[in-house]
């Protein structure tokens, strides 16, 4: 079977789904995706990002893996023989392993994503790298855990910032059930950017929108820009 | 952890929803799960069914994802049925677990799931998919309505539906907190509400679902049912 007909049979399923088609999957093919974190919300995310035929992904954490942190027990993607390693290679080798379709590595200077995932599990650090992305005109979506919920909030280029969406408040680690369900929703966004299906203009561009989850359920509103935010002026 | 010793799960179907629903069950700490699933690993289950990984291609799903189970959580107790899920098993497999999760995605055998389910008064965790659609109900039989009182019975067979893996993710991963939340005795999320995500809109609905009279499943035992509220989002 050749490179070709084995992504025809891998994603066909995915391939039947509405509006998306061969079209849809080249373009995921093609995007080359940027995910800060590595650990609870984005183990999950990067193992379907993986899986759902994303050409090229950076994994981007500095941690080590630490079955005691909050971020590895149940990230999907670590084992109990990898304590100690640095979870950006742990990650690496279980993305390769889910798919040989992928190109993935850690981050370095000469990445050029087209997307961005935040699934930092540190507010401080999701809001520097949603700021870098915003700044990069790359689409970005961010995942922020909070004990059994958590909000995912995405924001096409051109749309209402992080800060404009969500404001720093103390939130509880996420737990790990509530984490991959927040980082599968997270991938999930983040494939309808790259795959041009989010609502709104055809490209992606403009609208934003944040959905909270609490208590196991979902609920979504758009984003509006903070009057005076100068994320209007950087796009 | 310890209001959870002792007890099991059964998890119908270890693929785009069992898996995540398993894995949010063992990450929870010490469930013991039953897994059935009398399928194998094809290629297009690599597209969005991370509990599975390359070398597993052509294995027995079970094994293959109780695998994966214990390399991630070594203490954890699992168990892959040699014996699939239908009329003939279905009975004792789920009088043999404290909580039930249909995560077949396959309509007759989720209709089969309802039925043991009241039968054997054990809660069952519902999951469904299609296309950029997931779908949530808890029944509580004898408390809520079943799956036979919203739907009756399985559809015709129509065209084969798409599938994007993190929606089953969400789902599933959903799907396993919310048999942690039923084993550790705490009200279900979903019990008697079905909740209905769709994708690309972000829109959810919450789908009262009640006790029909007449229901062939759960009319013997639901008769003055507690009647479920709405929520919307």
């Amino acid at each position: 079977m050749s490179l070709i007909d084995a992504g025809e049979a891998r994603f066909a399923r995915q391939r039947l789904l509405p509006g998306l088609g061969p079209e849809g999957q080249e373009l995921i093919r093609d995007a080359r995706v940027h995910v800060v974190g590595a650990g609870a919300t984005a183990g999950p995310a990067l193992l379907f990002l993986a899986q759902a035929g994303i050409g090229t992904i950076y994994v981007d954490d500095g941690a080590d893996v630490d079955g005691a942190s909050d971020g590895d027990a149940g990230s999907w993607t670590y084992s109990s023989g990898q304590l100690g390693q640095p979870r950006v290679f742990a990650a690496v080798e279980a993305l390769r392993a889910a798919s040989s379709f992928v190109h993935v590595r850690a981050i370095a200077t000469d990445a050029e994503p087209t997307a961005t995932l935040v699934c930092a599990q540190r507010e401080p650090v999701a809001r520097i790298a949603a700021d870098r992305a915003r700044r990069a005109g790359l689409p970005h979506v961010v995942a922020l855990g909070n004990g059994d919920g958590g909000t995912v909030v995405t924001i096409p280029s051109g749309a209402p910032c992080l800060r404009c969406a969500f404001q720093p408040g103390a939130r509880l680690p996420p737990r790990p059930g509530a984490a991959a369900a927040l980082g599968s929703l997270a991938a999930v966004e983040l494939l309808l950017l790259v795959a041009r299906l989010f609502p709104g203009d055809g490209t992606g561009g403009g609208t934003g929108r944040r959905i909270d989850l609490a208590d196991g359920w979902p609920s979504v509103r758009p984003t509006a820009r903070t009057p005076g935010c100068d994320c209007q002026n950087v796009y | 952890m310890s209001t959870l010793r002792g007890k099991t799960a059964l998890v119908i179907g270890a693929g785009a929803l069992g898996g995540p629903a398993a894995l949010a069950l063992a990450s929870a700490g010490g469930v013991r799960i039953v897994l059935v699933d009398g399928g194998i690993v094809e290629t297009a289950d690599l597209a969005g069914q991370p509990i599975f990984v390359e070398a597993d291609l052509g294995k027995p799903r079970g094994s293959a994802a109780a695998r994966r189970l214990t390399r991630l959580f070594p203490e954890l107790e699992v168990e892959v049925s040699a014996r699939g899920f239908d009329e003939g098993s279905a009975g004792e497999l789920v009088h043999s677990a404290d909580v039930v999760v249909d995560a077949s995605s396959h309509f007759p055998t989720m209709f089969l799931a309802n039925d043991a389910a009241v039968a054997a008064g054990k809660a069952l965790a519902h999951g469904g998919l299609l296309n950029f659609t997931a779908q949530l109900l808890t029944v509580v039989p004898g408390v809520t309505g079943c799956l036979r009182c919203l739907f009756e019975g399985p559809p015709p067979p129509g065209p084969e539906a798409g599938a994007l893996g993190p929606l089953a993710g969400f789902a599933g991963s959903f799907l396993g907190a919310e048999a942690v939340r039923l084993l550790e005795g705490r009200p279900g999320a979903y019990a008697g509400r079905l909740l209905v995500h769709e994708a690309r809109s972000g829109r959810s609905r919450s789908v009262p679902v009640m006790h029909r009279p007449g229901c062939s499943t759960c009319g013997a035992i639901s008769e003055g049912g507690a009647r479920a509220p709405g929520r919307s989002s």
